[in-house]
């Protein structure tokens, strides 16, 4: 116990230099608590904007690997043609097959199929049917999209497409249909309206829809002939497999996409899906770039503030080590007086560290303190946007969709169809409740730091401490 | 008895091929002063060195009590059986004579409740007022440092005082003073004091001087 006295009373002693480690080391505490603080909130502001979006992957044609493939064995452009379009179609039960998978959480498709009518008439565009029908079959004035739940329509989401009159129908196994906003103006259509469709290869067979509700195309301004939406009638996919079911020749497209359950599992499934016979011209793609180029920015806020937290650990640790070389230096001819009168290496070694100790111990809780002061509202700030942004994304789903998609919202449970999209939804309540505050871990690895650090600075004082002779500073003094 | 022998005691410094000392045989006992008399640089604060224990003999063996002093925790033996007093004091400067005594007693592991009393005790015994011992250790005269390290080294009350040069930086009078406490440690208190000196006014105070011979080369 006469230690711990002793050590107070020597801080108590030598204030000036006390004070300046004091100063020092409640400048690391301060700036290792900003840097936590930040890296913390970073990393929820990543978790949270990793689990708001899913890891999805999609098979699209590689046209490099084709190109090469048609390069090295001469085909003609027939048989080019023909590889092309058997390779373009892959069936419900391939996607079922791909999507029945461990790596996969859920997934959607979406299937489409070029139709004419004899009741209504298509808007004028550049382009006829999907994709301007490049398999030489005949032109057709529809595009009939079926999606196989809320997740897959895509456009909805990010509110490409909105909703203006009616609503989407939530049973996806039923003959109701949106259509474009232009078209309904055009032939004079209103929600509730029937609408027939017929095959372009057998005009004798008809597909009859009823309108449910009405889209805007916001993207009004490109005339893009690929993403024109006039003619695009949009149903469930189940009512477009029917009709292909019934007629294989019609000219008809599948896109599937499969939400991943982590992103550490992208190369796992790929090599899956190769194994079930994908063929080797596909490629897999997902959207992990785009994933991490959205949280690119906080990701180096995070890395920033580690490598000033690094850097200002390294300078504080080295200028702590020299102020206890020199303190050491000062109290030789002490150290000489306390050995001599029989005090032992191991009790002046601790008194010297608790000295150190409990300076330090005094300025973590101080810089840690202001630390938070200083770091809990910018470190705030930047979860707040997260928030923020957040809830607009959810907001504007709501819009797009012309309902109320809150799957937390316990009073509109009844009224939510089982396969709503929970897409940036129920995830979002989680970053709601962030709080930068400084918390247990921050404290705790505060704590450790600034002991580890005293610890290590004061090493080098106590192996001068164990080799000092006692009679030789003794000497040297007289 | 003795309490404290000398057999055949030899040192060198480290890396040094002389001699400090060569061959010592003393042999002290309780209840007398010694005076350990030699020139400069002829190894008396060598030798003082080694009765206490901050060093160890090259060869030959110090005997406490019959025992071989390497056996002994030496720190404990600096703070239990032997009191140690310089010529330069060394006391902690920055504390009062009080504190200083104070902390001799917690280094030795004194339960005592009183040390405060206790410490007032010793240095009245050696003729320190308790304003004196309240003062800081710069703010007294040499003479009175001396008898503040002089009860600090009471504070445990060890069997043996060694003192190197304890009036090297002090006047004829106050070397008497001093002189007659180390005095009544020995004959009334019946300690064995060994005082290492220069001067002659001591060495006739004393009951046995030993005298120690430079080492010839080698
Ligand atoms: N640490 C050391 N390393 C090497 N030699 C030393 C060391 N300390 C002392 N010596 C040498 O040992 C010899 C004896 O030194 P010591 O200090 O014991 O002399 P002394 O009798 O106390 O002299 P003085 O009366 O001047 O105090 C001297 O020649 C000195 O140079
Ligand atoms: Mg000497």
């Amino acid at each position: 116990m006469y230690i711990l006295k002793n050590a107070f009373r020597s801080i108590n002693r030598s204030k000036g230099r006390n004070i300046l480690i004091g100063i020092i080391i409640t400048v690391i505490a301060c700036s290792a608590t900003i840097g936590l603080s930040i890296m913390n909130a970073a990393s929820k502001v990543i978790e949270s904007s990793k689990s708001k979006y899913d890891i999805t992957a999609t098979i699209g044609i590689d046209r490099d690997k084709m190109m090469k493939n048609v390069d090295s064995s001469s085909e003609s452009k027939e048989n080019m043609k023909e590889r092309f379009n058997s390779m373009a179609s892959i069936s419900v039960s391939d996607i079922e097959s791909y999507g029945d998978s461990k790596y996969v959480s859920s997934y959607y498709y979406t299937y489409s199929v070029g139709l004419n009518s004899d009741t209504i008439d298509a808007a004028e565009t550049q382009s006829k049917g999907p994709g301007g029908n490049p398999h030489g079959q005949s032109s057709t004035s529809f595009t009939l999209t079926g999606y196989s739940s809320y997740e897959a329509m895509e456009e909805f989401i990010t509110g490409a497409y909105t909703i203006t009159e009616g609503e989407i129908s939530s049973n996806f196994s039923d003959n109701s249909c949106i259509i474009n906003s232009e078209l309904a103006t055009l032939n004079n259509l209103t929600v509730g309206d029937t609408i027939v469709l017929t095959n372009p290869n057998d005009t004798s067979k008809t597909y009859e829809l009823i309108i449910s509700g009405i889209y805007s195309d916001n993207d009004t301004d490109t005339m893009n002939m690929f993403t024109n939406s006039v003619n695009t009638i949009i149903t469930n996919s189940n009512f477009v497999e029917q009709i292909v079911s019934d007629d294989a020749t019609l000219n008809a497209k599948i896109t599937p996409t499969f939400i991943l359950t982590s992103e550490d599992v992208v190369d796992s499934f790929e090599q899956e899906l190769y194994d079930k016979g994908l063929d080797e011209t596909y490629s897999v793609n997902t959207n992990l770039d785009q994933l991490s180029s959205e949280t690119e920015s906080i990701q180096n806020l995070a890395t920033f503030a580690f490598t000033t937290l690094i850097i200002i650990l390294v300078i504080g640790g080295i200028i702590l080590f020299i102020i206890n070389l020199i303190n050491v230096r000062e109290r030789k001819y002490e150290i000489g007086v306390l050995r001599t009168i029989g005090m032992k290496k191991t009790s002046v070694i601790s008194q010297f560290v608790s000295e150190l100790l409990i300076v330090s111990v005094i300025s973590l809780i101080l810089g840690g303190f202001i630390g938070s002061m200083l770091s809990v509202p910018t470190a705030n700030k930047l979860l707040e946007q997260e928030i923020q942004s957040s809830e607009q994304a959810q907001a504007n789903i709501n819009e797009h969709f012309g309902r109320s998609m809150n799957g937390a919202d316990e009073n509109s449970k009844q009224e939510k169809p089982s396969n709503m999209p929970t897409k940036g939804v129920s995830k979002i309540e989680k970053v709601t409740s962030i709080d930068a505050a400084i918390d247990i871990k921050v404290l705790s690895e505060l704590i450790g730091i600034g002991i580890l650090l005293t610890l290590v600075s004061s090493l080098a004082a106590c192996i001068s401490i164990s080799r000092f002779s006692p009679l030789t500073i003794l000497k040297e003094r007289s | 008895m003795s309490i404290l022998r000398l057999e055949n005691v030899s040192y060198k410094y480290e890396d040094d091929k002389k001699y400090v000392l060569k061959d010592i045989n003393y042999d002290f006992e309780k209840g007398r002063t010694y005076a350990i008399k030699g020139k400069s640089g002829s190894g008396k604060t060598t030798l003082l060195s080694l009765l206490s224990g901050l060093e160890k003999c090259s060869e030959g063996k110090i005997l406490y009590n019959n025992q071989d002093l390497n056996k002994f925790d030496l720190d404990k033996y600096r703070n239990t059986n032997i009191g140690i007093i310089f010529q330069s004091f060394n006391l902690l400067t920055s504390l009062t004579a009080i504190e200083n005594v104070i902390l001799s007693m917690d280094i030795n592991h004194q339960k005592e409740k009183n040390k405060r009393e206790k410490a007032i005790e010793l240095l009245k015994s050696v003729g320190l007022t308790e304003k004196q011992g309240d003062r800081r250790i710069l703010k007294l005269s040499g003479g009175e440092q001396q008898r503040v390290a002089i009860a600090r080294s009471l504070s445990y009350n060890p069997d043996i005082i060694l003192a190197d040069e304890p009036t090297g930086n002090l006047d004829f009078e106050t070397e008497n003073e001093i002189m007659a406490i180390f005095d009544t440690l020995a004959h009334k208190q019946n300690k064995c004091v060994i005082i290492v000196t220069h001067s002659a006014n001591v060495a006739k105070k004393a009951d046995v001087v030993y005298e120690l011979k430079k080492t010839s080369q080698n």
